[in-house]
């Protein structure tokens, strides 16, 4: 049987569905060529999980491929600039941080910057040599002018948003702009076909929906691929503590208070707090191991945190919201005729971000690769599966990262992260390489690494690890030509910043003019 | 910095303005904003190009004087050399502000103002600007005939900006000038009309666009591109 793919069928409607419903819809569909025809089936009265208020700089890729204007994306989802992720008392617990910019290091493909860096210029953090996007981080600045095309960038950037927006404004965008047909039912049932497919949905009020595939976004319940084909979850608990969170929102002090255009992530004694910046509200939570900290310790942690910059009125009115997970993904992420994308993929601790990147990698893939008839989706999905639990592995290991190179003794849960038990094998060999070399592409091959090596730069650098004395040997002509990008690299941080509005201000100032497209 | 003030007869009955055109008097200028309904005109002479407004990002559309900053290529010793001056810079150091009346409700009534910090500025040579017993001079008149036109088209030049954006008319382009000294500058940052998507247009578009008055000047602005070429040979002129 070859027949032929015509049907997609996404259920679930938070950010994961509408992002791939609206990938898949852009790239396959038109009003000239109706072409594939995209169902999204969502539970009336569901309210998104809303995790992942924080993205990376693909999410620019991806708003434009699915056709939204970058000024109505902002103006609608209480978006605001992000430039990158500055960790607050990883190693050692007190007030030291370092940067994880988006911005690679000035000349990263041409010299060798990090032996320069530790022979001449040990005492000033790594980050803040090789990019000036850390100085314009720590003065607040937006990473373009209003000058600036839609998507276009001075400095890397991606977004924080409001989840439960995006999803609303992805919704609007894909049903009235790209033909996505919505459905608002209960599914009922899944109905078998004879070999195995889903054939179908049957829904409380509408009846059965057909499909070719099927999508599974319905967050952590995984109704299709967990529940109805029993693809377990595996567990990363033994690696990554974190299973619970608690989150709140918080106004700013005052209306023209900084906005951070960067994600806030401050290591506390069970896990860390983020803290995002969106243009009307701070989105603060507490993540942490449930088995190392009660869920009323964990809540004074995030008090404390809160009332550091906030009025006492606004910390006594908190109510924060509870999560729980279990931190772990599926490592078939396409069985048969169903593909699993987002939460019903899997999740694992918001850090760095990575669960809106992994939504738009996946929906990416499943819309360039839409196999065109039921016989070479097998193919399609034994690729897909090879692609996602590798980038799942790679996910995982990079945020251990995060945990093992810390020198954090003063709380257990710091202690064992550094146990060998709770670190992947194969993190644990890099990290040894990594005392005699650099992490470079020879460590990350593939063509679209979910981290690339410059992001292992910055965490292993920014957490203090360094290589064995007499790592690292410079080419003769290195160290002249290091120094120039580290000159470059100063050069541009002076010129951005006299040329770069206020976060906020660049913000305020799309309430009143759109960006130009060109 | 400017000082801007509501012109009246009494504080600048004996005010002059004057009109002659040098560097000195602040006509070192490299572009000036033009209006649509001038672009007749403005091409006769400079090209039109359109660029961002560096507090707005918004677009509006510029004459061209010269390649960089304070740099105009038609002021020489004996004046501006070229028979016609934007209404933006004609128009100097008068300016238009607005006045409510008393009931807030009345619209803003449009009164000169004058600059008078502007060097044009004086009480012993130049152009009168009132009469012996307060009556307005014909330059006076003049003047506040070109800013109420320059009002009236900057009113009107969003909705034709908007036009050509909602179109893809407009696309950003560089120039390298090779100039006879064998130095090689860049022109960036400026934007000019797609011609080829503007021939693309099918008939609704254009219909569209011509009953809305936007098809002449836009065929002005392709036009006017002519005279780089005549900017080139300026600038070479003075090498």
């Amino acid at each position: 049987m070859s027949s032929q793919v015509k049907r997609v069928v996404i259920v679930g409607g938070g950010s994961a569905g509408w992002l791939t419903a609206g990938v898949i819809a852009a790239d396959h569909r038109s009003p000239q060529a109706p072409g594939l025809e995209v169902t999204l089936v969502e539970s009336p009265g569901v309210s998104p999980i809303g995790v992942g208020e924080g993205t990376w700089p693909s999410m620019r890729d991806t708003l434009r491929r699915i056709g939204v204007s970058e000024t109505d994306f902002i103006r609608e989802c209480d978006a605001a600039f992000k430039q990158g992720s500055k960790f607050v008392g990883w190693s050692r617990g007190e007030a030291e941080h370092y940067y994880h910019p988006f911005s690679l290091p000035q000349g990263y493909t041409e010299a060798n910057l990090v032996t320069s860096w530790l022979q001449r210029h040990a005492s000033t953090p790594y980050a803040e040599l090789v990019s000036s996007q850390p100085q314009l981080c720590e003065r607040g600045r937006a990473p373009k002018q209003v000058t600036t095309p839609e998507y276009a960038a001075v400095a890397n950037y991606a977004y924080h948003l409001d989840a439960g927006k995006f999803g609303q404004f992805l919704q609007r965008h894909c049903t009235a702009r790209l033909g996505v047909r919505h459905v608002v039912d209960h599914v009922a049932r899944i109905e078998a076909a004879d070999n195995g497919d889903i054939a179908a949905l049957l829904t409380a009020a509408q009846g059965r929906i057909e499909g070719d595939l099927f999508i599974d976004c319905t967050g952590f319940a995984s109704l299709l691929l967990g529940q109805h084909y029993g693809v377990p979850l595996h567990s990363v608990q033994p690696l990554l503590f974190n299973d619970s969170a608690l989150a709140v929102q918080v106004p700013y002090a005052a209306a023209d208070a900084p906005i951070a255009s960067h994600t806030i992530a401050t290591a506390r004694q069970a896990g860390w707090i983020w803290d995002i910046g969106l243009q009307t509200r701070r989105g603060v939570g507490h993540v942490y191991s449930s088995a190392h900290m009660s869920d009323a310790e964990a809540e004074s942690v995030l008090r404390n945190y809160v009332a550091e910059g906030a009025a006492a009125k606004d910390v006594a009115s908190l109510a924060p919201r509870k999560l729980s997970f279990r931190p772990g993904y599926r490592q078939t992420l396409w069985q048969r005729n169903c593909v699993a994308v987002g939460l019903a993929a899997g999740f694992v601790e918001p850090l760095e971000a990575s669960a809106l990147a992994l939504v738009e990698f996946s929906a990416a893939m499943i819309s360039d690769q839409l196999p065109a008839t039921r016989a070479s989706m097998d193919i399609v999905a034994a690729r897909f599966n090879d692609a996602f639990r590798y980038r799942w592995e790679r996910a995982v290991e990079f945020l251990k990262l995060h945990y093992l190179l810390s020198a954090r003794t003063d709380s257990p849960y710091w202690r064992e992260h550094r146990t060998s038990a709770s670190v992947p094998p194969r993190l644990a060999e890099l990290v040894a390489l990594w005392r005699q070399q650099p992490p470079s592409r020879y460590d990350f091959f593939r063509i679209e690494e979910i981290f690339p090596s410059a992001s292992y730069h910055y965490v292993l650098y920014g957490m203090g690890f360094r290589p064995e004395a007499a790592a690292f040997p410079e080419r003769p002509d290195n160290a002249a030509l290091a120094e120039r990008f580290f000159g470059e690299a100063a050069a541009l941080a002076t010129s951005m910043l006299a040329g770069l509005p206020a976060n906020r201000a660049l913000l305020n100032h799309l309430q009143s003019y759109r960006l130009q497209r060109i | 910095m400017a000082r801007k003030v509501l012109l009246n007869n009494v504080e600048h009955k004996a005010l002059r303005v004057i009109t002659t055109r040098s560097a000195a008097l602040g006509d070192d200028v490299m572009s000036a904003i033009v209006v649509p309904a001038e672009f007749r005109s403005v091409q006769a002479c400079y090209p039109i190009v359109f660029q961002k407004q560096a507090d707005t990002g918004q677009f509006l559309p510029l004459a061209l004087f010269g390649f960089e900053a304070r740099e105009n290529l038609f002021l020489t010793e004996s004046g501006w050399d070229a028979n016609y001056i934007p209404l933006s810079i004609e128009r100097l150091p008068f300016l238009i502000g607005g006045q409510r009346a008393t009931q807030q409700v009345a619209p803003p009534q449009l009164v000169v103002h004058i600059d008078l910090d502007s060097p044009r500025i004086s009480w012993t040579e130049g152009e009168p600007v009132f009469l012996e017993y307060g009556g307005t001079t014909e330059y006076l008149n003049r003047a506040s005939a070109l800013l109420h036109s320059l009002h009236a088209g900057l009113e009107a030049t969003p909705a034709f900006v908007d036009a050509l954006l909602g179109l893809d008319l407009l696309e950003s382009f560089v120039i390298d000038i090779d100039l006879k000294d064998g130095s090689r500058n860049r022109l960036a940052g400026f934007y000019t009309v797609h011609e080829e998507r503007l021939r693309a247009l099918d008939g609704t578009a254009i219909v569209s666009l011509y009953a809305r008055g936007f098809l002449e000047p836009l065929y002005m602005v392709l036009a006017s591109t002519v005279h780089f070429r005549d900017l080139i040979d300026r600038r070479n002129r003075r090498l």
